[in-house]
């Protein structure tokens, strides 16, 4: 892709967002309900969650389409809760792209340099520099129903990047696309927020997409942000159980937490003890352990040492480079582990009894939250033992 | 967005205009029926509600509650209207049937035809029925010479002075049908086309004849189309005057409409006519509630 | 008659009486006016015996055709002269009503959408009396006759063109306004940059509507007409017909019609170049 003129780096330190306590509500729902985000500048933002978790709101207040109830959102320093989004510096690229149906593409590109004061020359110019970036150099006389999806939602991203905004935000761009074509586009636009060095807040409820694409990515439940940070952060260090649950997968086990051995914090599962040194180790009473399948060691049976428990596997399914062996624990937990296909670990057939191995350093303790574990990611095989006492 | 108010303003002029010209004009009638007459027969209407008489309400209405030939001309009209209606549920319906479930091909050419009579000047119509009816014209001839005419003598619907448009109230009530049929057929049309093919088909698929299956499931799904249909072409029916006066021109068929006419327009006396079509009105107006009521309960039941 | 009983009792394909029905029914409804256009141009002076094909009652007779008779060729212009007033003052005032109730959140948008749907279900009789209440004893000034026509014709067409445009307005959505407000348009150029191209065929559309409501408007024109001017088309063929007019009648009704359904076929076609199919089909067939 050719790199973009240097007209387009924005040089001073622009497009840094923060919300603080913002707040929208729907008669009696809040639908974002008091949250502070910090969106660095320059920085691929992504805020993601469930439907209905209140991203969608979220950036529709930043874009100006929604008032907020109350709170403030600071673009650069300066409140714009309150400014028409016609007068705000940030740009959308909506969902279904939005794009004009009685103008072709290059009237569409065009548009809103009409409010920018530039000759008609320049207009031209910075049309036919915006469409090279995303590659449609040659569609300008095309019409949006004479192309396919991914061509309108490249014309959408001209359009918006045309006027040079701080901030571009997307609305679940790559929703309407199919599986291969996203792919490509997730690459494409983090490339392209990488050279033009803007901000980029991007809104999905894939958190696979979140964990690809992002610098720094906020979790969003009910209205709250859950947590907020680095990818690599978040997936390894989840704060909540709901965090734990909606990025990648874990395996949750009920458990109690009675106390402290040294660093650890000691977890009792069913008439088992298991160490834990990671997470909330102060916590006690009933908690979640959490473990990634892929730190999860499947050892033969009669296995001893600490954190080793007995178990069942109960189902094999091969997924290719990897193999992900379910075990039904002696207390009735189910627990997943992640076998690499690389032929150095042994196979445990169906129905073998063999020793699961949750290493103390993998294993994380999460308080219980009654509600807030979520029921969409149908890939955790999240079930509960019977806790003890 | 904020910029609320400017949308609102855009509504200003419509809102002003019917504001003016369509409550105000109500107003009038109310004012005029619930007012006085002078020594002229000429309307005094009283503004102010709180003056209001209600004295040539009263008696138009004991007219109507006591035998007097007000109550003729209502009850004729309703019988009018009734029979037209039935008469057009009877031809429309199959019509509407066809064109939403069994044209096939032929689906575009027939609801073209059906909509055409919308766009032709009712008084067209009805010009064309007094061209073919009129003696010696091609209708009254078809009608003699295929014996309809003497089946109607026979069964007491023609009467045989001056032929089928002269104060004929069979003529009368198929113009009528003739005239609004086409707002029955449409929403019929548009009712049987909402129900779902595979409501049938499973019925047919658990035993019943085509026949049955049409009884139990289709006709019993678009009572509602056929409530709206006919409530859609009562209200016009009620109110209509120029039919009667192109076919029939006599006193003997007058319907409420033509007492309206008389009295409002044609100026014998403005404020017996505001009443009547206030009295008209409040009839209608229940008429309308239930419409509404019924496509509303219509429009729930298929949301579930 | 078996023959035909058993082509009607056809067991094997769908019944057999609908189709037959509805060919009955659809002579009925058009064959009457097929007629009477056919008598318009007879050669005679009577409208049931035909005495061979002529124009003689559109431009030929020097006294009688359409083109010579002053009444007749008076009626003619004053229905236009009504048409295009309505057409040019219902259809602007309908859709900026339109885009108003559209974006009316709150207190006072169900009353004014009750407001304006009165006009569609009151009775035409009830109309024309209140009406002619009202300029005989509110707005005596302005008085009964064209200006009293028109403003009656705009006040019922209003809600076809308010209906018409809303619909397409919730069917395109929020979303077009949304992005040329994020790309900065300001709300009157979003409204007019994009709003009013995309909001095009339903506006033709209504316009087309209330051009036919006003030439085949009776009642209301009837009952605010002033004088022997003030006559339309509707009014001369109710005031002629059961008298003994020539085919002159005739060939008024047959312009009056062409010109409606050429109107119509123009707009539809132009539609065609616009929209897509679908929305012609319901151009056609909305009435109610």
């Amino acid at each position: 892709m050719p790199p973009p003129s240097l007209a387009w780096r924005s040089d001073k330190l622009q497009g840094e967002i923060r919300l603080e306590t913002l707040v929208k509500s729907f008669g009696d729902v809040n639908a974002v309900d008091g949250i502070d985000v910090h969106m660095p500048p320059g920085e691929f933002f992504t805020m993601v969650g469930p439907s209905g978790c209140g991203k969608t709101t979220t950036l529709r207040m930043i874009a100006g389409f929604e008032r907020p109830t109350s709170g403030r959102i600071l673009l650069d320093g300066e409140d714009v809760a309150q400014t028409p989004p016609h007068r705000r510096n940030v740009n959308t690229v909506f969902q279904s792209y939005a794009l004009f149906p009685h103008l072709n593409v290059a009237d569409n590109v065009a548009f809103g340099l009409k409010y920018k004061k530039v000759t008609k020359a320049e207009r031209g110019k910075m049309v036919a520099e915006a469409l090279s970036l995303v590659q449609l150099t040659g569609f300008e006389k095309r019409k949006p129903g004479q192309m396919s999806g991914g061509q309108q939602q490249r014309v959408a991203l001209a359009r918006a990047l045309v006027l040079r905004p701080r901030v571009l935000l997307l609305d679940e761009p790559l929703g309407a696309l199919d599986a291969r074509l996203r792919k490509d586009l997730q690459v494409e636009l983090k490339t392209l927020q990488e050279s033009l060095g803007i901000t980029f807040v991007f809104v999905t409820h894939d958190q696979e997409e979140a964990l690809t694409m992002s610098d720094r990515l906020a979790v969003m439940n009910g209205g709250r942000v859950e947590q907020s940070g680095p990818p690599q952060e978040m997936y390894e260090e989840p704060a909540t159980l709901f965090v734990a649950d909606f990025l990648g997968v874990s395996n949750l086990v009920g458990a109690e937490a009675t106390g402290r051995d040294g660093a650890a914090c000691v977890l009792t599962v069913g008439d088992r003890k298991l160490l834990a040194s990671q997470g909330d180790l102060g916590c006690r009473g009933a908690v979640k352990a959490m473990i990634r399948p892929e730190r999860v060691r499947i050892e033969p049976q009669g296995s001893e040492g600490e954190n080793r428990l007995p178990g069942l596997v109960e189902h094999l399914v091969f997924l290719g480079s990897f193999l992900e062996v379910r075990v039904r624990l002696l207390g009735g937990a189910l627990v997943t582990a992640l076998q690499a296909n690389d032929g150095s670990e042994t196979a445990y057939p169906q129905g073998s009894s063999v020793t699961v191995h949750l290493p103390a350093e993998s294993l994380r303790v999460l308080p219980e939250v009654p509600t807030a574990v979520a029921e969409d990611d149908a890939a955790s095989p999240a079930e509960d033992a019977a806790p003890a006492s | 967005m904020e910029t609320r108010w400017i949308w609102r303003v855009l509504a200003v002029p419509g809102v002003a205009w019917l504001s003016l010209f369509f409550l105000v004009a109500m107003y009038a009638v109310l004012s005029v029926a619930l007012g006085n007459q002078n020594t002229l027969n000429q309307p005094l209407p009283y503004w102010n509600p709180l003056d209001w008489n209600v004295g040539y309400l009263f008696d138009t209405v004991s007219n109507i509650v006591h035998n007097g030939p007000f109550l003729k001309v209502f009850l004729r009209t309703v019988a009018y209207v009734v029979v037209a209606m039935v008469l057009s549920i009877a031809i429309g319906y199959p019509v509407a049937y066809y064109a939403a479930r069994h044209a096939g091909r032929w689906r575009g050419i027939v609801l073209l035809l059906l909509v055409l009579p919308f766009w032709i000047n009712y008084l067209m119509r009805m010009l064309a029925w007094i061209n073919l009816l009129s003696p010696g014209g091609w209708g009254t001839r078809f009608l003699h010479d295929f014996g309809i005419e003497a089946l109607f003598e026979k069964l007491g619907l023609l009467n045989q002075d001056g032929g089928w448009l002269n104060g004929q109230a069979s003529s009368v009530v198929i113009a009528l049908v003739y005239g609004y049929i086409p707002y029955l057929i449409l929403p019929l049309y548009a009712a049987l086309d909402r129900i779902d093919q595979r409501h049938i088909e499973a019925a047919r698929d658990l035993g019943a004849s085509p026949f049955a299956a049409f009884r139990r499931v289709t006709l019993p799904l678009s009572v509602p189309g056929i409530l709206a249909g006919t409530v859609l072409i009562a209200l016009p029916m009620f109110g209509d005057y120029y039919t009667n006066d192109l076919i029939s021109a006599s006193p003997r068929t007058s319907m409420i409409g033509n007492q309206i006419d008389e009295y409002a327009r044609q100026g014998s006396q403005k404020t017996i006519g505001a009443v009547l079509t206030i009295l008209l009105a409040a009839v209608l107006l229940i008429l309308m509630f239930y419409y509404l009521r019924t496509t509303r309960k219509a429009d729930l039941e298929r949301a579930r | 008659m078996s023959p035909v009983i058993a082509w009607l009792r056809n067991p094997w394909g769908k019944a057999r009486f609908l189709p037959l029905i509805t060919l009955i029914y659809i002579i009925w409804s058009v064959v009457p006016v097929i007629i009477a256009i056919l008598f318009a141009f007879n050669d005679g002076r009577s409208r049931t015996a035909w005495e061979g094909f002529s124009l003689r009652w559109f431009w030929t007779d020097q006294t009688l055709s359409v083109f010579h008779d002053d009444a007749l060729q008076s009626a003619l212009k004053h229905t236009l002269v009504l048409a295009l007033i309505s057409v040019l003052i219902a259809t602007p005032l309908g859709v900026t009503l339109a885009l108003g109730l559209q974006r009316w959140r709150g207190r006072g948008s169900g009353t004014v959408n009750v407001l304006m749907l009165l006009p569609l279900v009151t009775p035409e009789i009830v109309m024309g009396v209140a009406l002619l209440l009202l300029f005989l004893q509110i707005f005596n000034q302005i008085g009964l006759g064209t200006t009293a026509q028109a403003i009656g014709q705009i006040t019922f067409s209003l809600s076809y063109v308010v209906v018409m445009v809303r619909g397409r307005l919730v069917s395109i959505g929020p979303e077009y306004e949304e992005a040329a407000a994020d790309l900065g348009a300001p709300p009157t150029q979003v409204l007019w940059r994009v709003l009013l191209p995309l909001l095009s065929p339903a506006i033709l559309a209504s316009a087309a509507v209330v051009f036919a409501l006003s030439i085949d408007d009776f009642v209301v024109t009837q009952y605010l007409s002033g004088d022997a001017s003030t006559t339309t088309v509707s009014m001369l063929l109710y005031a002629s017909a059961r008298g003994a007019p020539t085919p002159a009648l005739n060939a008024l009704a047959t312009i009056s019609l062409a010109i409606t359904l050429g109107t119509l076929a123009l707009v539809f076609i132009v539609y065609r170049r616009f929209a897509g199919g679908e929305d012609a089909a319901a151009v056609a067939g909305l009435e109610v």
